[in-house]
């Protein structure tokens, strides 16, 4: 497989599963700062000389995490990676963030007070071009937006005074090299029903709404948008690429956290009360992310930490792991001669047992531990094509019982080449799939393992177009299937699309939905592996079962709010503040009553509980009060110079509850009013005073 | 001060600090979520009045939903609960130590439950020292903790799943230790209520800007529990049961409990191999202290944030020798924003919550300002608490101190009952004079820990006088309520067995401790606030009113508790 020469290929749509990376691994879902969630990797939509790398970290941040919130480790190397040439060894580009924080004003418990901001973090980025031997600074004492803790804090004048988007957009700054970055917390792009997924399989949910567990949840993003020049193994620009699909443009990306190998807690003392722990040792890689999902939903818990370890070079020389993706877990639960029907909500999802028997003998079975196409080892057929050993050796059919190593496996682990049979089969002749069809992607970089693999010259897709789809890479196959503008012949197209998942990752794909359509074999049926049921009479490829695999969803097919469309394209993050999470009470604060004395004998607790909705008002309000115990009530509306204006009159309840009593408002004049609620009862008598605004 | 305080009746305070208990509170433990303390819960159990409960809370804001790991205790941590129960002896009197192991019963799915087995499955051993620490004897050893409630296919689905209820596997796991304790370890409802969002933007609770609406901010969140409820003969420091306690106050019955969580200082990341993929780290050392709690929110909106790690270091019994962290309570920042003097303008949430400057026309309790150190000496205070004679200069130790007589003593000593900590019920109009007995948790051989005292009877759950006010109610009725406010007589007022004298679960310690902290303490003693005069026909003034109906809105959990142990509520379900 080594020297991959300019061959134009084709990229398959795969991968493996669900809630890409959060908390994916026993070990580093107790390091939060240190994991990895997301990593994003595209041509950017307003600036196509440009591709944006977005790497996520710190999973599931309620916005309202106060008093601390949270923020980058301090003890952290955030690491993102870059490949872009198969005859070098290891990483050709490699990004290196580091944070540190400082308290403007340690002597108060909240986070920003008086233009002060406490854990402020700065940053310090640096950039090696020679795989990690040495390292540039590129940008020194980057600022880290404060979190967007609430209107007071970040617009009020005892706090910031300032607004949260001039904050985040006064955060992207330009690196010496020429990229641009920014580092901080932003809305989590990703969407996803873990519940559901995670309860076995259980998406979409047979009983009950799915749920985007990740919405109005915050994640820290580190997002640098880099001229394709300076990605381009030889400094190309996107002009000079020889197609859509130039080999010479592809590039594989993946990133990671690293912590010293020893870490000592150190004791604290009133002189030096924030001293932390001390650091020393190797830097060892405890989270690492490349495709989506792949450690969440690929690797078994047994397995998991040890993945988070590796690098994508080590994992290409380990054999271990392959086996998850020749024979994944999750195409157990697409298989009905295994546990498919174990999986009520995968049933749309059946992996090719029999494709095209009625073309070669018995058909090809891509069911867990058969040969899938291993049969056609040696064979003349598959001279000249990918799976030919003289052409990448045992690369893609290295044993029997391994039905995925053509589909799954190399996705994750090298790409997908524009050679036969990683063509559409659009313009396959004779039901074949190992002959030449319709170009469709070349990603291929088989010098590293799991890694997220674009090729830069595939055109953006607008995000306003008509086409966009968040089924990525198998949108563009239906539509290289199927729709006239796109299925006539076999030249090279730029098909809507092409610059989704798995070439690369948009912030839109649903690479969850992608993921699990992969692992039922759609990848296959791209290129003439058809379902089951497909019948040579009608050879009509858009059979049953492949309709039931393209119309499978979870039901959570995008981010709760929209994306920006400019860098850093995440959303600002969700407000500590907002309406967004928490449970909502109805809450009126009572009048502030002027200090002077009320004269009322007794107080009580009934008359703490209320409250008046809404309000302010229009035209009439409801008053709602609760009682502990059998009382007489009376409510009276009045100016704030205490003119009565309306009253009830006293009522009495004889057990204890919550009422309500509405209250027309629609005759007084704009402005404020107390309801000033009278409770009696044998505790004795207590007033509350409600402010009321009409409007 | 604190020594030989013999059995004298005492009265508790209603203080403290601030806010959302202490998730996330400090920037170190912070990103530790495995080892930070949340809450702890201290209380005579409702439907078992024989015995105390106590309840520690770790790991905040569980997100039911986590897969595909899910969250569970760490095996790498030490939690402890600890028992001081004796000013004769120093440092605790009882340790309960924690910890736990995991394993994977099928390492080869990506699941957590599958097929009836359960990965990271986590079992305990709980052992007891009742010599310091210096011993320890193990009473509970594979204790199981329940797995996390995914859903209905993973817990109850008989084929896939482990095919039972999540009733079942959450009763199953309440155990007996062998020292007669009942025992329970495993996810729960995070049982605390706050405002989060609110509070710390600078302090907008209730908020004053969202058309009405408050939010839970940790409603439907997870935590994980440490319970145990402990036979009342068996936390008394001479094993008497709570029928032998000469009256609802007495001393010899007040507990003070703790909780912290530990670490090895030095923790060394092992290199998987594929031979053995999963290592882990390997630990060493002495075992620090990385997280702690006693009474709600100290750390949280007391302590400021450059002394927020070294405070979560520091033991109870270390931190009564400190005296720079005893500043923040003396002059508590959150007082600096009910002054109008100094920054109240700047929080108009709250503005109902204004401090004594100049009660009964002599006492000004703003923050700098002396409070009752002008009485120092004075023949009045003889006998009284504040004698130096009887306590030395605990309570008054200078000028500039206002609030050394309130919400110090409620965070590092609890309060006697003695005069001035007597309801103003019966003193006619003097703070110093005997008033109406109102508790008594005085422990002053430890800083910060909740205190209980455990001869006062339990408020019944149903009972139309429960209130989650805690002893500010109970101070309510002890001043107002003709049943309870006729003479100085001892009398078991409903929620005197609530926070702080211990914390029950409904107890609404956010809006208490604001309270508290705007003086609503100092006014229950007879203390009034500015508006009050000897004309006033009630005590109950227009001042102590806004502080009284003051709320931030959210006053209970989202959810019920359950009438028997462990009294918190089974996990939210993550499906």
């Amino acid at each position: 497989m080594k020297q991959i020469i300019k061959i134009i290929l084709f990229l398959l749509p795969m991968t493996s599963i669900f809630a890409s990376s959060h908390r994916e691994a026993p070990l580093i879902a107790n390091d939060p700062l240190a994991d990895n969630t997301d990593l994003y990797a595209f041509r950017s939509p307003d600036d196509p000389n440009s591709v944006t790398i977005i790497a996520n970290y710190i999973p599931l941040q309620i916005p309202h995490a106060g008093p601390n919130f949270y923020s980058f480790g301090e003890d952290v190397r955030y690491e993102v990676h870059i490949d872009n040439d198969v005859t070098t060894a290891g990483d050709d580009i490699i990004y290196r963030f580091t944070f540190s924080k400082t308290n403007e004003d340690p002597t108060t418990f909240f986070n920003i007070r008086l233009g002060q901001e406490n854990l402020k973090t700065t940053y310090t980025l640096e950039k090696s071009v020679d795989g990690g031997v040495t390292f540039a600074v590129i940008v020194t004492n980057g600022v880290v937006p404060p979190p967007n803790i609430g209107e007071r804090s970040i617009a009020g004048a005892a706090g910031l005074d300032t607004s949260y988007i001039d904050l985040f957009n006064n955060a992207i700054t330009r690196a010496s090299t020429g990229e641009q970055v920014f580092c901080g917390p932003t809305d989590d792009p990703f969407f996803v029903d873990l519940a559901g997924i995670f309860d076995l399989g259980d998406a979409p949910r047979q009983n009950g709404t799915p749920v985007d567990a990740l919405k109005c949840l915050n994640v820290h993003t580190i997002a640098i948008q880099v001229p394709i020049n300076l990605l381009q193994k030889n400094n190309l620009s996107v002009s000079s690429a020889t197609d859509i699909l130039d080999g010479d443009f592809v590039i594989g990306v993946w990133a990671s956290a690293s912590r010293q190998a020893t870490s000592v807690l150190n004791a604290s003392t009133p002189n030096n009360p924030n001293i932390g722990a001390t650091n020393s040792g190797n830097w060892i890689q405890v989270s690492r992310l490349g495709m989506p999902l792949t450690n969440e939903a690929v690797i078994p818990i047994g397995m998991k930490d040890y993945w988070n370890q590796l690098t994508p070079y080590d994992e290409l020389a380990d054999t271990l792991m392959d086996e998850y993706f020749y024979n994944p877990e999750l195409a157990l639960y697409m298989d009905d001669s295994l546990f498919g029907g174990a999986v009520p909500a995968f049933a749309p999802l059946r992996v090719q047992h029999n494709s095209l028997a009625q073309i070669f003998g018995t058909g090809f079975d891509f069911g867990n531990g058969n040969d899938g196409l291993f049969g056609l080892k040696g064979n003349p057929a598959v001279a000249g094509t990918a799976l030919d050993d003289a052409v990448f050796g045992t690369l893609l059919l290295p044993g029997a019982g391994k039905p995925r190593s053509v589909d799954l496996w190399p996705i994750f682990h090298t790409g997908v080449p524009n050679l036969e049979p990683y063509q559409l089969a659009t313009g396959k002749t004779g039901g074949n799939p190992l002959t030449t069809g319709k170009p469709f992607i070349n990603n291929f970089l088989p010098n590293g393992g799991d890694m997220l693999r674009l090729n830069m010259a595939v055109p953006a897709t607008p995000r306003t177009s008509a086409d966009f789809s968040s089924l990525g890479l198998v949108q563009a196959a239906v539509l290289g299937l199927t729709d006239p503008r796109f299925n006539q012949n076999t030249t090279i197209q730029n098909i809507p699309n092409m610059d989704g998942f798995p070439n690369g990752r948009r912030l839109e794909d649903d690479v969850t939905r992608i993921e699990l359509q992969a692992v039922s074999g759609v990848v296959l049926a791209a290129i003439g592996l058809w379902y089951d049921d497909y019948d040579t009479t009608t050879a009509n490829p858009v059979t049953t079962d492949l309709l039931d695999v393209l119309t499978y969803s979870t039901g959570i097919e995008a981010n709760d709010t929209t994306f920006r469309t400019a860098f850093p394209y995440v959303q600002t993050p969700w407000s500590g503040t907002g309406n967004c999470l928490g449970k909502p009470y109805a809450y009126t604060q009572p009048a502030i009553l002027p200090g002077s004395v009320l004269g009322i004998a007794t107080y009580n607790q009934s008359a703490v509980k209320a409250s008046a909705y809404p309000n302010p008002t229009a035209d009439a309000t409801v008053i709602s009060f609760e009682i502990d115990r059998p009382s007489e009530v009376a409510i009276q509306i009045m100016t704030l110079d205490a003119k009565l204006v309306s009253s009830t009159v006293s009522n009495t309840y004889g057990t204890k509850g919550e009422y309500t009593v509405p209250m027309n408002m629609e005759a007084l004049a704009a402005g404020v009013y107390v309801a000033k609620i009278s409770i009696t009862n044998e505790t004795g008598k207590s007033v509350k005073a409600l402010k009321l605004i009409k409007k | 001060m604190k020594k030989i305080l013999f059995a004298l009746f005492a009265i508790c305070f209603f203080a403290s600090s601030i806010f959302a208990s202490s998730h996330r509170e400090a920037p170190l433990i912070a990103n530790d979520p495995l080892a930070d303390n949340t809450d702890l819960y201290v209380f005579r159990s409702p439907d078992d009045t024989n015995t105390v409960t106590i309840i520690a809370n770790y790991i905040p804001t569980e997100f039911p939903s986590g897969g595909p790991n899910y969250h569970t205790f760490g095996t790498n941590v030490r939690y402890e609960v600890h028992i001081d129960n004796d000013i004769a002896t120093a440092g605790d009197d009882i340790i309960y130590r924690f910890t736990f192991s995991q394993t994977n019963e099928d390492p080869t799915t990506f699941f957590n439950i599958r097929l009836g087995q359960q990965n990271l499955k986590t079992t305990y051993t709980m052992e007891k020292s009742t010599d310091g620490g210096a011993t320890f004897t193990a009473v509970i050893t594979n204790g199981v903790v329940p797995p996390n409630n995914i859903g209905d296919r993973s817990i109850n689905d008989p084929v896939v799943g482990l095919g039972t209820t999540y009733s079942t596997l959450f009763n199953n796991a309440i155990t007996s230790a062998s020292s007669g304790e009942t025992v329970f370890c495993g996810p729960v409802d995070d049982p605390f209520f706050v405002d989060l969002g609110g509070i710390f933007d600078l302090g907008d609770a209730p908020r004053q800007n969202n058309n009405g609406i408050v939010r839970d901010g940790l409603a439907k969140f997870n935590v994980h529990t440490i319970a145990i409820k402990v036979p009342i003969a068996s936390l008394q420091k001479t094993g008497l049961s709570v029928t032998s306690a000469t009256s609802i106050l007495d001393s010899d019955f007040v507990i003070g409990v703790w909780a912290s969580a530990s670490r090895q200082a030095t923790s060394v990341i092992n290199t998987p191999t594929v031979n053995n993929p999963n290592p882990g780290t390997t630990n060493s050392g002495a075992w620090i202290q990385v997280s702690r709690i006693g009474m709600p929110l100290t750390n949280e909106a007391v302590i400021p944030v450059g002394m927020k790690d070294y405070w979560n270091a520091l033991t109870p019994h270390q931190e009564l020798a400190d005296t720079m962290m005893d500043e923040y309570f003396y002059n508590p920042e959150l007082a600096l924003y009910m002054d109008d003097a100094l920054f109240g303008g700047a929080v108009p949430a709250f503005a109902g919550l204004r401090i004594q400057k100049n009660s009964l026309g002599s006492y000004n309790f703003g923050n700098g300002n002396d409070g009752l150190f002008g009485l120092k000496g004075n023949p009045a205070l003889a006998g009284t608490a504040l004698d130096d004679a009887v306590f030395g200069t605990l309570l008054l130790p200078g000028a500039g101190k206002p609030r050394s007589v309130d919400l110090w003593p409620i965070f590092h000593t609890g309060v006697p009952n003695l005069e001035p900590y007597q309801l103003a019920t019966g003193k006619a109009g003097n703070p110093l004079a005997t008033g109406k007995p109102f508790i008594n948790n005085f422990l002053p051989n430890g800083g910060d820990m909740i205190r209980l005292n455990m001869a006062v009877p339990v408020t019944p759950r149903t009972s139309p006088d429960f209130n989650s006010l805690g002893l500010v109610q109970a101070a309510v009725l002890g001043l107002t309520d003709p049943r309870f406010n006729q003479n100085t007589n001892l009398q078991n007022i409903p929620n005197m067995d609530g926070f702080p004298n211990g914390r029950r679960l409904e107890d609404d310690v956010t809006r208490i401790e604001l309270q508290a902290v705007s003086g609503v303490v100092l006014a229950a003693v007879g203390l009034w606030y500015d508006d009050y005069s000897a004309a006033s026909p009630s005590p109950v003034t227009n001042l102590l009113l806004n502080v009284l109906n003051y709320s931030t809105g959210v006053e209970e959990n989202d959810t019920t508790f359950r009438t028997t142990f462990p009294y918190v509520q089974e996990p939210w379900v993550g499906k």
